[in-house]
């Protein structure tokens, strides 16, 4: 009962602190909610790339050449027990030779042309991988895979990966050093107060405690106004821009939903981390007790 | 209650307290005195743990100061009453406020925290001024309300560093007065002082430091024995 009241206490002492910054909280969540609202952008700009990047690669295809005394489906079936394969079609050499009858006139010969399988995979740093494992494979005489493409694509997304990393790095620092300042200014404010706290002799996290629950309330509102700003992007903008790419990239439409809800909860598990990470290192920073 | 052991105190190697050995019993009231850097405030600081000795012991009622963690030094304070010459007491909050802020920190039931308050400005006799700010307050009662924060929670010591410093004499002679009545009440109190008025009215216990050191520890005396001492 003691404990509780003393945590109603430590919650009034943050409200009477919030109250008493007046405008300059408002500055301090308007600076940190610019800073999480690139960071969201960003973040969800990243993850719809990766996931483009990740279905383009999906797309990506390993075709095999069967020898002619294997069974296609057998082959198909190991094939399609390595780790990363998605899907694995058969195209019969009769089929093939058909269709190579009906696009191109052909002499009337005995079909030249193997079963082959096509592979899909899962992502396309595995194309080349797999493509390896396949070269091995009984019953395999040759592969083909646009390797080219597959490298640059994993070049792409580790560099989305990167720069992803960077900027988050970077804004995080930012609303850190935003929050550090405000609260050193609180704690600057609060100077001679603090002082006669310490010497009454209440506890250093009773004094710390209201200003690492006010850095974690700026973060938490921040984080809310981001999220919301992100929401109504995301509702006008996202029409506009699927119309606008729609043409050129026909695999975007299905990608570009996914990231929004993980986006959203980093973003306010970011502003929250961050407020009351930020205002708890500069309390223990410049409180000495 | 209050005991020193050859303790020593130095800053940047110059020291500030030489040798001092003290015992101040239970209940007991007595004024610490001295010219300007005769090493009070170092001596009334050393009690408050608001620093540490360079060598020698601490003791308050028999725990060892030196020998406290950081996280010990809150419950050390709150067995302490510590009255400060600029009063020190919190702007933005009204006299109750001032006086109950201790109690509610350490999450006491409010009925209590106002029982205890009404208590203390009782013996304050500041009852009338309960909803005042401190800045509406004359700086005699502004020092009783820090007395009565530093007794609210009942402290077997009771330290005050200047006390009168800001007053006027007659005033000065009031607060020191109220004091020795609550030391009557068997808190032991020990006041820091350079006033002669209010040490030779009272002709209590006076230790007289000189360069950091002792020079004289004297029943019922007067400011100046320290010069004889």
């Amino acid at each position: 009962m003691r404990q509780l009241r003393v945590l109603a206490r430590v919650a009034v002492e943050t409200v009477i602190g919030l109250k008493r910054g007046g405008w300059s909280n408002w500055l301090v969540i308007s600076i940190l909610t610019v800073a999480l609202t690139i960071f969201g952008g960003v973040l969800q700009l990243t993850m719809s790339l990766k996931n483009v990047v990740s279905s383009w690669g999906s797309q990506l295809e390993i075709s095999a050449y069967l020898k002619d005394n294997y069974e296609p489906g057998k082959v198909a079936k190991s094939v399609s027990q390595i780790a990363d394969v998605q899907v694995v079609e058969i195209v019969p050499k009769e089929v093939a030779w058909a269709e190579m009858q009906s696009n191109f006139k052909v002499a009337a010969l005995n079909n030249p042309l193997p079963n082959t399988l096509h592979v899909r995979l899962c992502t396309p740093e595995a194309v080349e991988r797999t493509a390896s494992r396949l070269r091995l494979m009984d019953g395999i005489e040759h592969i083909r895979y646009p390797l080219k493409v597959a490298r640059n694509l994993n070049r792409f997304r580790q560099f989305l990966e990167i720069a992803g990393a960077v900027v988050t790095a970077a804004l995080t620092a930012a609303t850190l050093t935003v929050i550090g300042n405000t609260i050193h200014l609180v704690i600057q404010a609060k100077h001679r107060e603090i002082e006669i706290l310490s010497l009454m002799g209440v506890s250093p996290w009773y004094i710390k405690g209201p200003l690492i629950l006010q850095g974690a309330a700026y973060g938490t509102i921040a984080a809310l106004a981001a999220t919301m700003f992100l929401v109504v992007l995301h509702l006008y903008l996202d029409p506009y821009v699927r119309d606008q790419l729609l043409s050129f990239l026909p695999v975007l439409p299905q990608t570009l939903d996914s990231g929004n809800l993980p986006t959203f909860m980093i973003v306010l598990l970011l502003g929250v981390a961050v407020g009351a990470g930020g205002s708890a290192w500069t309390s223990g920073r410049y409180i000495k007790i | 209650m209050i005991r020193l052991q050859n303790v020593h105190k130095e800053y940047a190697g110059r020291p500030a307290l030489i040798n001092v050995n003290l015992h101040i019993g239970l209940g007991e009231f007595a004024f610490l005195v001295g010219p300007s850097g005769a090493g009070k405030s170092t001596l009334m600081r050393l009690l408050y743990r608001e620093e540490t000795p360079t060598r020698g012991q601490v003791m308050i009622g028999g725990v060892n100061l030196t020998k406290l963690s950081p996280r010990q030094v809150p419950l050390l304070r709150r067995r302490l009453g510590i009255v400060f010459q600029d009063y020190k007491l919190l702007p933005r909050q009204t006299v109750t406020d001032n006086v109950a802020y201790i109690l509610r920190a350490l999450g006491v039931d409010e009925l209590d925290v106002q029982r205890r308050v009404t208590s203390a400005l009782c013996v304050v006799n500041l009852e009338d001024k309960a909803s005042a700010f401190p800045d509406e307050l004359s700086g005699g009662e502004q020092q009783r309300v820090g007395i009565a924060r530093a007794i609210v929670n009942g402290p077997p010591v009771l330290l005050a560093d200047e006390p009168t410093g800001n007053l006027d004499p007659s005033t000065s002679l009031e607060i020191v007065q109220l004091l020795e009545r609550i030391s009557q009440r068997g808190t032991t109190v020990l006041i820091s002082t350079h006033d002669h008025f209010i040490v030779d009215s009272l002709r209590r216990r006076v230790i007289s430091l000189k360069n950091g050191q002792i020079v004289a520890d004297v029943d019922s005396g007067l400011y100046e024995m320290e010069a004889k001492g």
